[in-house]
């Protein structure tokens, strides 16, 4: 049907002793699972490390970019790097185990070979926000790219204004990064506020009780030489969106992510448009003001 | 990787009334001009087989198609590589699938990968590939491949694709065979455009009219040189070109009385009626096969995935996708953006009328009208353009 291929199979990369990569903009680079941190019942945090030590020294990355991670037999899927840029050597992506490629992670063990593609999309704008106060609104396992953000903030404390985080899960064992919780409570230059919807609460919760977007609207500081991150379930983003607005913050102000389902990453495969952008490429970014001109398929 | 914004894409929309589909690639002037007599066509063919060179072509889908006496329905034909101008069926109707699995195969393998120690070994896919030629392709399949080489390669470069798209010459073939479903006048493009071809031919009396445009067409001829006759400017010459040019007239006069839309109304209609009623009235008459995906010449969205092959190793590929199917945009967590078929049949539109065009400057369709004609339920796209470019034309009116 096609031309025959001519030439043989190229070059080879293994986990043990890597070579640079090869092949085409669809296949992986190998990384080794360094540590696996288990955050509620059914999503994990891995800490992967490139096999190959030149592309560890070269790979760099943005706060609000993307990977496409392998899991080799089950497949490919798209998870934000929730590590920062800040700290180098590794990246983390945070997932709960729900389709075929994120269930294949669950029988991953330390010291075991997975893939990455990326970095892909664009970022949020951190350098921007220098001087400026930030409220970060996080729902469910959305935190995730929120945290990429916050601890890029955090270890360049002193170029921000006030921090505010605003997190909510559907119940307290579903709240993810409960260490980081408790280190961010515990800091002066931090102001958390954690929430778990009605009935998601235990008998010792000391923290609020009520879905995020309400939370929000009672907590959130002034919108004045302030900017929000937003990212959660479609749901939460949707419903949040006009609360913030509503608070004063002004719509390109106001920065989240869409999480449209993807397959290459890199603007071919068709699957993540909304209107005339490919979330892959032109996002996974968006400020509220662009989002108003999208049509509201997400 | 790019810090590149939506506020692009909002100026792209600002310039959208204006943007201009004259095809850059699109090659207006032959470079040479000759004969390929039927003997000399047939001489060809057998050349490159015993040379090894696949060619790809029309050709019978059967025998059935071939055989004296065959019905209509019968007389169909494939794109295949052949080895024997019996097997030809130039000027028939437009083969059932279009020439894009020879560039974006239904299936193939990115790479494989192998467990072993406690590592995994990953063998890339090969990215060179044989040249080869196409004769006779309609100038509708032709055109579609430099208007999917864009999404191909904006930003990141689709090596499979590309290294395909370089390693074949492509003689398209001026149609003359158009039914009810094609509208290739309607989209930019004519029975005879020469978008995408290294060369042309061109029915005439005794054989073909055969004119090169580029480079890779010009070799692929001088390769052959002694069955192809160089014209004169004299007599003869005139009066060949005459009976060519007559046969695109005529072609271009009868496609261009099937349909005729405003793109720029059109377009500007899309953009700004996501939610109409319209789209109801597509979705219960589509039952989201996806035939008219693979059909397309100009579909390119694909999935990938893992094929397992025994244990500790598989591939991973990419496989031909639709976005009319329910799965396409569905997330894991269930959560579903498109959640009904009259929002995956706007993507459809959307996408080939409106994004593509914003994003790459080209519509996304060259009306070989497949889609309409494989539709099990009879949806047909030149039908739709017309209702919407209606729609816009009274919106324009009433404003």
């Amino acid at each position: 049907m096609t031309g025959t291929p001519t030439a043989q199979a190229g070059p080879a990369t293994t986990g043990a002793q890597a070579s640079p990569q090869t092949g085409t903009i669809y296949q992986p680079d190998l990384v080794i699972v360094e540590a696996i941190v288990d955050e509620t019942p059914d999503t994990r945090t891995y800490r992967l490390r490139f096999a190959d030590a030149a592309k560890a020294a070269s790979f760099s990355f943005r706060a609000g970019q993307f990977g496409e991670y392998s899991v080799f037999g089950a497949g490919e899927s798209t998870f934000c790097i929730a590590s920062p840029p800040t700290r180098t050597g590794y990246l983390e992506c945070t997932v709960k185990a729900a389709g075929k490629v994120t269930g294949g992670l669950r029988e991953v063990d330390v010291g075991d070979v997975l893939g990455f593609r990326g970095p892909y999309g664009n970022v949020f704008p951190v350098e921007e926000w220098q001087g400026r106060n930030l409220l970060f609104i996080a729902g469910g396992i959305g935190l995730a790219p929120v945290r990429c953000v916050i601890w890029n903030v955090l270890d360049r404390r002193d170029s921000y204004g006030e921090v505010t985080i605003v997190y909510g899960a559907r119940s307290v064992a579903d709240l993810v990064y409960k260490r980081e919780l408790e280190e961010w409570a515990a800091r002066a230059d931090v102001r958390l506020v954690v929430t778990v919807d009605p009935g998601g609460e235990t008998p010792d919760w000391s923290g609020e009780v009520g879905y995020v977007t309400p939370v929000v609207e009672q907590t959130a500081p002034r919108p004045d030489n302030a900017v929000a991150v937003l990212c959660g379930p479609p749901i939460v983003v949707k419903l949040t969106l006009p609360v913030l607005e509503g608070l004063g913050f002004a719509d390109d102000a106001i920065f989240t992510t869409l999480e449209n389902r993807m397959k290459c990453g890199v603007g071919k495969c068709g699957r993540c448009n909304i209107g005339s952008v490919y979330v892959c490429k032109d996002g996974p970014v968006f400020t509220a003001a662009q989002i108003k001109t999208l049509p509201q398929e997400f | 990787m790019s810090d590149e914004t939506i506020d692009d894409r909002v100026e792209g929309a600002a310039e959208a009334e204006t943007i201009d589909f004259a095809n850059d690639d699109d090659v207006a002037a032959p470079r040479r001009r000759l004969l390929l007599t039927h003997e000399a066509l047939a001489a060809l063919v057998a050349e490159l087989a015993a040379a090894g060179t696949p060619a790809v072509a029309p050709a019978w889908a059967g025998d059935a198609g071939r055989a004296a006496g065959a019905t209509a329905a019968a007389r169909e034909t494939e794109y295949r590589t052949v080895s024997g101008a019996a097997e030809l069926a130039f000027g028939e109707r437009l083969p059932r699938l279009s020439l894009k699995q020879f560039f974006l195969p239904p299936t193939e393998v990115l790479f494989s990968w192998r467990r072993s120690g406690g590592g995994v070994e990953l063998v890339s896919a090969p990215t060179t590939f044989e040249d080869q030629v196409v004769l006779g392709a309609r100038p509708c399949d032709v055109a579609a491949l430099p208007i999917v080489d864009k999404v191909m390669n904006w930003d990141y470069a689709d090596e499979l694709w590309n290294a395909r798209r370089a390693a074949t010459t492509i003689f398209g073939l001026s149609c003359g065979v158009e039914d009810d479903s094609c509208f290739c006048s309607a989209v930019f493009l004519e029975p005879a455009a020469s978008r995408g071809s290294d060369g042309r031919l061109t029915p005439v009396e005794g054989g073909y009219l055969v004119e090169t445009f580029t480079d890779k067409g010009e070799a692929f001829v001088a390769g052959h040189d002694a069955l192809f006759t160089e014209l004169a400017a004299g007599a003869d010459g005139a009066a060949l070109d005459a009976q060519a040019e007559g046969f695109r007239a005529a072609a271009r006069e009868r496609v261009a009385a099937n349909l005729q839309v405003d793109h720029g109304r059109l377009r500007d209609w899309l953009d700004h009626h996501f939610d109409d009623p319209f789209w109801a009235s597509l979705g219960p008459r589509c039952n989201g096969c996806g035939v008219c995906a693979s059909v397309c010449p100009t579909c390119h969205c694909f999935d990938i995935v893992d094929e397992p092959e025994s244990v500790g190793r598989g591939v991973r590929r990419r496989n031909w996708d639709t976005c009319q199917t329910c799965v396409f945009t569905l997330h894991a967590s269930g959560h579903n953006p498109r959640q009904d078929q009259n929002a995956r049949f706007r993507q459809r539109v959307e996408h080939k009328f409106l994004i593509y065009p914003l994003k790459f400057g080209d519509v996304l369709c060259t009306g070989c009208g497949r889609c309409s004609r494989a539709c099990p339920t009879g949806q047909d796209l030149a039908e739709i353009l017309a209702d919407i470019d209606a729609l816009a034309a009274a919106g324009e009116a009433a404003s």
